[in-house]
């Protein structure tokens, strides 16, 4: 069934369409990985489908309605997001960055109560922070500060989970526990996931649907097939060797110049 | 400190910070210029001579409502301080960034200069309803300016409150040089921000009401104002719906700053360095700090008030200048500490 | 650890604030005791053939006149508004704005101006033009009779000077003898009502009000016309109140308002008694040769049932 149904999307910034006529839909439990190169509009479309941009043209629909047609909190409840991280300007504590997310969810409620408390400390466990309880966020590392964001998405309890390069800064332990985790999350919660990530081979290894922008373009389907290894030279502009393992496909990028189809450079 | 934030932990708190604030005012309103004595006081209006009992009245005619006064004042530029400075996410924010202080001087010397001093309406001098009048408007065309309500308009704003501030500005300099001499004082002594007691009863409890429901309003959005303190992309997604948030929260602000500022000129800093001494002994929660910070601001003005009236008496220092002085060397140091960054950059 | 630095910070706040309210205090009283005269030029005895004086000064305009001086007054402020004479003078701006050209226009062999740090330094300005000026501080009484006596040798009139300062200290002797410990009624003399500004200690009114018989009711402060709170103004319980008003505009708007606005104060025994009284600003405030008639004003209204010449 699906959640997420997008048609002829088309954005920009300015006159020209960064996005031009985007069509796919998400179905329920499905972990995508949305990868292309930089400039290509990936975080521009983690942004449409989280209602924080209004598409030039196209619809997007969650569960069926629109996505303009819902209020935020209604929203919120639908969909977390972890956008690209900053630093705050106030001094909260990591715990009270997570604790935020909950009591917004209620009106005319000022404070946690038990729930509360165990979504959060659940979600600082499944992304392990629960020592940096304390600590303040300008205090952390980019990687630390990074988990806490996730843990944030996490405590919101939504069906539907939005992730911008969620490990960019992590290293490969806590590159793998997140992924892990994730997968997690979609097997045992069904939970659908939209995952923009650089790590080709971390999205083929976890993720069942993978999507390509380039040049305004997309390649939309199993990730074995949207990453194909002529479509990656390609689209990166680079050699790469791929091979297989455990059935999942990896490719290497090497350097040297780019060899078009004929094999001439 | 634990971080967990309990409705009895914040109850006490509030407790404590208002239990603080009533003794403080208690005890300012024993000093002034004139030592007067309780025993006296309590022996009401007419002393048993049948002379008019001055103590009596210098204590609930002038003391009192001054204190009162001077408590409304300083919650409101506290707790309207507290509000600019999370929704502009910037701690250098202050309640007459926003053109507030440049329209009521601007009112102020509208009602000295052309319409006469003397002139009063329901008991409300002509100085307050202009200054009030002329700082919602100036607001208000800031608010227009400067794009506000949509997301990335508050830096749009500050650049408005800027340009509307300089604007106005200039044009008070204009009024000030073809006034008389008596008017300029007039002006410039009220604009250094004094606590007088009003005759007007009725417009203590109004300014007193409206502050206190600003404020609790304010409260009431705190959980948003923590989200929104963070980023406003961030805000949206957790279920905070931006634009009402800013458009409330700016409206409120602006609405408790003209009442403070039409009553009593400009007491300026508050707004600027009670949000940050409070967030430093209390942390950043605005559910905490809101209130907190509206109750020491009011004990703030209310100790200013009586400095100003006891350090020169029998003659009256504005409190404007006490509360400048205190303000001027805790920015100083404010900025210090933070090694001349104020806020960490994205 | 920042909490601590909060605290000292705080304290040497108040450090601060003592200084600056010493040292405003201090100084104000400084530039209140400069020497009475500050002569930029000496002055020869041998007067030039023709005089020709430009007054910056509303006072000095009536002083000139009042010693006898007529034809040799060249041109005088605009807000130079006695004798008559004064009226149809050339003008040379007002006090706080001279006009420059105007004053070089009327070729002064001598400016008199009173000691104000705009003026010393058009005296300066004067000076470098071959022009005698002289730079007076008339502030108190005494000050007066010696600025009075130092235009009078100036201009060759020591006579008529002379007996300007004998008529003028003449009635306020009378004044002394007449009402002197005669219970010293409380007189709140307000400059300004808002904010409330009164005459302090240190100021010739005060000296006036002590001529006649009363006594100031503000204690000593800083400034010499400090504004005041509510509550001095309720401690002070004058007995009298004195505005002087500067026009005849403002003379209408302050009787007109007086009983609404410290109808707010019914306490006061000024306010009880009805005794406020609103004069005119010209001969009360002007230090000059009218000095004398304000005088006998201030004690028309002390003294209300007596009977007074003239």
């Amino acid at each position: 069934m699906a959640v997420i149904e997008v048609e002829h999307l088309r954005f920009g910034y300015t006159q020209t369409s960064i996005l031009t006529d985007l069509s796919f839909s998400v179905n329920e439990g499905a972990f995508c990985a949305i990868a292309g190169p930089n400039g290509a509009g990936k975080t521009t479309l983690v942004r449409l489908l989280a209602g924080l941009l209004k598409p030039a043209g196209g619809t997007i629909r969650l569960n069926g309605e629109k996505l303009s047609s819902y209020a935020p909190k209604s929203l919120a409840r639908q969909i977390a997001v972890v956008c690209q991280e900053y630093v705050p300007v106030f001094d909260f504590t990591v715990l009270e960055m997570v604790m935020m997310v909950r009591l917004n969810r209620r009106d005319f409620v000022l404070f946690e109560d038990e729930s509360d408390r165990h979504i959060v400390a659940e979600a600082l466990e499944q992304t392990e922070i629960v020592h940096l309880a304390g600590r303040k966020l300008n205090e952390l590392s980019g990687g630390e500060r990074q988990r806490v964001f996730i843990a944030r998405a996490l405590a919101q309890k939504t069906p539907i989970l939005l992730l911008d390069e969620p490990t960019n800064h992590l290293d490969m332990k806590h590159q793998i526990r997140i992924f892990d985790l994730l997968k997690k999350l979609q097997t045992e919660q069904q939970k659908t996931i939209l995952a923009v990530t650089h790590d080709i081979n971390m999205a083929c290894q976890y993720c069942d649907h993978a999507m390509l922008l380039a040049g305004g373009e997309m390649a939309w389907g199993n990730p074995s097939e949207v990453f194909a290894v002529e479509r990656l030279k390609c689209v990166f502009e680079v050699d790469g060797f791929q091979g297989s393992f455990r059935s999942k496909p990896f490719f290497i990028p090497l350097s040297g110049r780019k060899k078009d189809t004929a094999g001439r450079e | 400190m634990n971080p967990v934030l309990t409705p009895k932990k914040l109850m006490f708190r509030i407790a404590v910070a208002a239990g603080i604030l009533l003794l403080l005012m208690f005890l300012c309103s024993l000093i002034g210029s004139k030592t007067i004595h309780l025993g006296v006081v309590l022996q009401g209006p007419r002393l048993e001579s049948g002379q008019a009992n001055v103590d009596y009245e210098i204590y609930m005619h002038v003391r009192i409502p001054q204190i009162f006064l001077a408590a409304i004042v300083g919650a409101a530029l506290a707790c309207a301080g507290v509000v600019l400075q999370a929704i502009l996410r910037n701690p250098l924010a202050d309640p007459y960034l926003l053109g507030i202080s440049s329209g009521a001087g601007l009112g102020t010397m509208l009602a000295v200069v052309v319409a006469g001093v003397s002139w009063s309406f329901w008991g409300i001098s002509s100085i307050t309803l202009s200054a009030f009048v002329c700082a919602l408007a100036t607001v208000w065309v800031v608010w227009l300016l400067g794009g506000g309500g949509r997301r990335g308009g508050m830096s749009g704003l500050l650049l408005a409150g800027v340009v509307v501030n300089a604007f106005l500005s200039a044009v008070i300099m204009f009024l000030n040089s073809i006034a008389q001499a008596g008017q300029i004082q007039t002006t410039i002594f009220w604009l250094m921000g004094n606590i007088t007691a009003l005759e007007n009863y009725g417009l203590l409890w109004i300014s007193g009401g409206i502050v206190t429901a600003g404020v609790l309003i304010l409260l009431r959005l705190s959980v948003s104002l923590n989200l929104l303190s963070l980023s406003p992309e961030e805000a949206r997604t957790a279920g905070v719906n931006v634009k009402w948030v800013y458009q409330g929260c700016f409206a409120i602000s602006a609405l408790i700053t003209a009442v403070a500022v039409s009553l009593s000129g400009l007491v300026g800093f508050v707004g600027l360095i009670v949000p940050h001494a409070v967030r430093l002994f209390i942390g950043p929660d605005h559910r905490q700090l809101i209130p907190l910070s509206a109750l020491a601001g009011a004990g703030f003005v209310v100790l200013a008030d009586a400095v100003s009236r006891t350090v020169v008496a029998p003659a009256v220092m504005p409190v404007g200048v006490v509360t400048a002085l205190a303000g001027g060397p805790f920015f100083l140091f404010l900025l210090v500490r933070r090694g001349g960054k104020l806020y960490t950059e994205r | 650890m920042k909490k601590t630095t909060l605290i000292t910070l705080l304290a040497i706040d108040a450090v601060i604030l003592a200084g600056i309210i010493f040292l405003v205090g201090h100084s104000w009283n400084r530039y209140r005791a400069k020497p009475s005269i500050a002569e930029v030029n000496t002055v020869t005895p041998a007067l030039p053939k023709e005089l020709r004086i430009v007054s910056m000064a509303p006072n000095l305009t009536e002083i000139l006149f009042a010693l006898g001086l007529n034809q040799e007054i060249a041109a005088v402020t605009s807000d130079s508004d006695y004798p008559s004479q004064a009226q149809s003078l050339p003008k040379v701006g007002t006090f706080w704005q001279p006009d420059m050209e105007a004053i070089m226009k009327a070729k002064p062999t001598h400016v008199f101006a009173l000691g104000f740090k705009q003026q010393a330094s058009l005296a300066e300005r004067l000076r470098s033009m071959g022009c005698k000026s002289l730079s007076l501080n008339i502030e108190s009484f005494p000050e007066l009779f010696s600025g009075i006596r130092a235009i009078g040798k100036t201009v060759g009139k020591q006579e008529q000077a002379d007996r300007l300062i004998y008529r003028i200290q003449n009635t306020q002797n009378t004044l002394k003898r007449r009402f002197a410990g005669r219970g010293d009624p409380k007189v709140l003399w307000v400059i300004q009502r808002e904010p409330l500004r009164v005459a302090g200690q240190d100021t010739f009114v005060d000296e006036m009000i002590r001529t006649c018989g009363g006594q100031n009711a503000i204690e000593k402060t800083l400034h010499q016309y400090p504004p005041i709170s509510q509550e001095s103004l309720l401690a002070a319980a004058p007995d009298i109140i004195i505005e002087p008003a500067d026009s005849a505009k403002d003379y209408e708007r302050l009787s007109r308002t007086a009983g609404e606005f410290y109808g707010r104060y019914p306490s006061l025994p000024a306010v009880r008694d009805k005794r406020i009284y609103v004069l005119d600003g010209d001969l009360v405030s002007r230090l000059g040769p009218r000095i004398e008639k304000g005088l006998q004003e201030v004690a028309r209204c002390l003294w209300p049932q007596e009977k007074f010449e003239e």
